[in-house]
């Protein structure tokens, strides 16, 4: 490894954002025709798209579960979308990242209305830059709410990084890969509330009160990008009615 | 595993309206749907494209690396093509490696890509017999309404065509743009009966998975073919195919250098 | 004009007044869907923009047959649980026929929903006067969250269609929709009712639907 670059240069970090300062997103819900529910969102680099489908009958039968439906979420990258090419099916990052986003999804959907049936969450990732778990996690968030899956509230999702002693919202890649600690968090939102922790993983070394931190930070970043989602799902239901009204 | 419903419903209708000479879409039995085609939107690979034909949709990005040549063409550089149909794309796609179907769409646009000597893979040689690009088309499949093969094949190339050589990166020099020389475009039709429906929707393959791809190069060679599916296909049939195919492909190809 | 919510927002502080697409915690009521906020004085409740069909006992609905079996049918009804159609619920069941003698896999259904288990095992039934094999017609999807505004209040939606177009609709609570008679006909009936679909959730939908079908009419007479 090269020798560790400066992260924070007056102040400032390295693509100009301040400490609290989310990347830009784009969202948009229901981009897919075959699927029942989904999404595409760019947040900063990250390019993905996730889709769902479902309730839907579960296979073979010994999976199924009697009293509930069964979340299944798979994460997976392209292989052009790292810098070098990653060859193609699930790897051990791929597999954990898959389980912690279920088991995220799992505590909000009401699985009990659909038992013995499965709800499937893909997720592909076009082009990673950090964070691009909880890029996902964000647009199969939103493809829920098109799919019509009933859920407590939704999951909003971001990481927070320790760069140079700093702690800086939603890192970018040079951010997590020479920083001291990279933590994704997701929450669950609930009118417009942050309610309780759906994700939560870290990886690297901070003290309690750097931890109490970014908490706090990660909460400010998951509100905005909560508003942000909620506008996607608006901009594609209002639109029918937009159309209407103007068409008269 | 899982079948569709909602295609299945239309398979009589198709079969109906083809009885007037007709298409559920009200397209020419010649015509394709509306192509859109997006270069260049995956900044991290060394090239890319999003191809939108009708509903369907598909995403390949180029990445290329240096690596040894194969022992029985030391200076040509090396192109491999891989297709995920992945489970996003169709509730019949299941996850895992690639299947038959996945198998045979990445083999056909590889071919077409080949044969055309659309990369001058001598221009791909670094160090005669130690040193060449190896460079991987990737086609990820997003959204599967019917003729993923031509979405495909037409990413492949657009994607090709915006690819720059990553020289630099890997310390061999300044990047450079890949030249392409040919631009090979597939057609793909299904047929039912004694007709032929270019570029069939989802619901069009309700009737049955029996197509025939023609690819062919800027000088209306032809550089793959492909008859997929159980049927038995009739020599008049498929010269009218042929023909067909080398004009659709003409202007498809107008399209991508427009 | 009826606000659009998302899972998660607040609709009411009185649960005595959660009524479907809710759930109540800690004596608060939140929508669990994304639908369509529709108050009363004695009921919130949530109208579904999107979601699978989940089956109710009398339903009628609409499937494909997927297999035959000695004792029936396992018909595809387009919602997470196979539905099973038994042998003596064909009507005019002759003894000495076979199953397969009556229907095989790929022919449609219309038939009703009979019985459902705690384990959501699906039971249908054919013995109801709208039930029949689809022998002819077409069948065209929706959105099954959009079916109640294509049979419309007391059925007013699908007897505007059927008076103005003179055919046969038969609507499958599932989202698979029967139509019959004559074939251009059909075809306007199709697209009056993509367009209820996409504006189900919009005001003065039937004077437009009016509207639609006339002007379609007057094309097709000078065609």
């Amino acid at each position: 490894m090269l020798q560790k670059p400066k992260l924070i240069i007056d102040g400032k970090r390295l693509d100009g954002r301040e400490f609290d300062e989310l990347r830009p997103i784009k969202i948009e819900a229901g981009v897919l025709k075959r699927a029942d529910g989904s999404c595409y969102l760019e947040m900063g680099r990250n390019k993905v798209v996730a889709a769902v489908y479902g309730p839907r009958e579960l296979h073979p039968r010994h999976l199924q579960d009697p009293s509930k439906a069964v979340i299944r979420y798979r994460y997976n990258m392209a292989p052009f979308s790292v810098e070098e090419r990653k060859r193609p099916g699930p790897d051990r990052r791929s597999i954990e990242i898959s389980k912690v986003s279920k088991e995220a999804i799992e505590a909000i959907v009401i699985k009990e209305l659909f038992p013995r049936s499965t709800i499937d969450i893909f997720v592909e990732v076009l082009q990673a830059d950090a964070g691009s778990r909880t890029a996902c996690l964000n647009a199969a968030s939103v493809a829920l709410v098109d799919a019509g899956v009933p859920m407590r509230g939704i999951i909003s999702s971001v990481a927070v990084a320790k760069v140079d002693g700093v702690l800086v919202l939603d890192p970018i890649k040079e951010e997590d890969y020479y920083g001291e600690a990279d933590i994704p968090f997701a929450f669950l939102i609930r009118n417009g509330k942050i309610e309780s922790i759906a994700l939560l993983q870290m990886d690297g070394r901070i003290t309690k009160e750097e931890l109490k931190e970014a908490i706090k930070l990660a909460k400010k970043g998951a509100m905005e990008i909560y508003k942000l989602q909620r506008e996607a799902i608006m901009k594609k239901y209002e639109i029918e009615k937009e159309d209407i009204e103007n068409a008269q | 595993m899982h079948s569709d419903i909602l295609v299945d419903i239309k398979k009589d209708y198709v079969l109906s309206k083809l009885r007037d000479n007709e298409r559920i879409d009200g397209r020419a039995f010649d015509e394709f749907r509306k192509i859109e085609i997006y270069p260049n939107i995956i900044q991290k690979a060394e090239g890319s494209a999003l191809v939108k034909i009708g509903d369907t949709q598909v995403v390949v990005g180029i990445k290329m690396q240096p690596g040894e040549p194969f022992p029985d063409t030391p200076d040509k550089g090396i192109i491999i093509t891989n297709a995920e149909l992945v489970p996003l794309a169709s509730p019949t796609f299941e996850p895992g490696p690639p299947d038959e179907n996945a198998i045979e769409l990445a083999r056909v646009v590889d071919r077409g890509i080949r044969h055309s000597e659309a990369v001058d893979l001598s221009e791909l040689c670094i160090e005669e017999g130690k040193k060449v690009w190896i460079l991987f088309i990737d086609i990820h499949a997003l959204d599967d309404d019917g003729n993923l093969m031509d979405a495909s094949a037409l990413a492949a190339i657009v994607a090709l065509m915006n690819t720059v050589v990553p020289a630099e990166r890997f310390e061999l020099g300044n990047d450079f743009k890949l030249p392409i020389k040919d631009i090979p475009i597939s057609v793909t039709s299904l047929v039912v009966e004694d007709k032929f429906l270019v570029d069939p929707s989802r619901d069009e393959l309700s009737v049955g998975d029996n197509t025939i791809t023609i690819t062919t190069d800027k000088n209306d060679n032809i550089v793959a073919i492909q008859k997929s599916g159980s049927y038995l296909l009739s020599e008049e049939l498929f010269e009218e195919i042929v023909e067909t195919s080398i004009k659709k492909a003409k202007e498809i190809r107008k399209l991508v250098t427009s | 004009m009826r606000k659009i919510v998302l899972p998660g927002d607040l609709v009411s502080t009185n649960p005595k007044l959660a009524g479907s697409g809710t759930y109540i915690e800690n004596g608060r009521v939140y929508s669990k869907i994304l639908g369509l906020l529709d108050q009363t004085e004695t009921q919130v409740r949530i109208i579904p923009l999107k979601g699978r069909y989940i089956p109710s006992v009398g339903d009628t609905v609409i499937g494909i047959v997927r297999e035959v079996t000695a004792n029936g049918w396992i018909v595809d009804i387009h919602c997470p649980y196979t539905a099973f159609l038994p042998v003596q619920e064909y009507p005019n069941m002759k003894p000495d026929k076979k199953p397969n003698e009556i229907l095989e896999i790929g022919d449609a259904i219309i038939a009703k929903v009979l019985n459902i288990d705690p384990k959501m095992k699906v039971t249908l039934t054919m013995k109801d006067k709208l039930c029949r094999p689809i022998r002819f017609g077409r069948i065209v999807a929706i959105n099954p969250a959009r079916v109640p505004r294509v049979i419309g209040k007391k059925g007013s939606m699908i007897k505007l269609l059927k008076g103005e177009l003179d055919v046969q609709i038969i609507v499958g609570q599932n989202g698979l929709i029967w139509l019959n008679g004559d074939r251009r006909k059909i075809t306007i009936a199709e697209e009056a009712i993509y367009k209820i679909e996409q504006e189900a959730h919009t005001e003065g939908l039937t004077d437009r639907i009016t509207e639609f079908i006339k002007r379609r009419k007057e094309n097709v007479t000078k065609a």
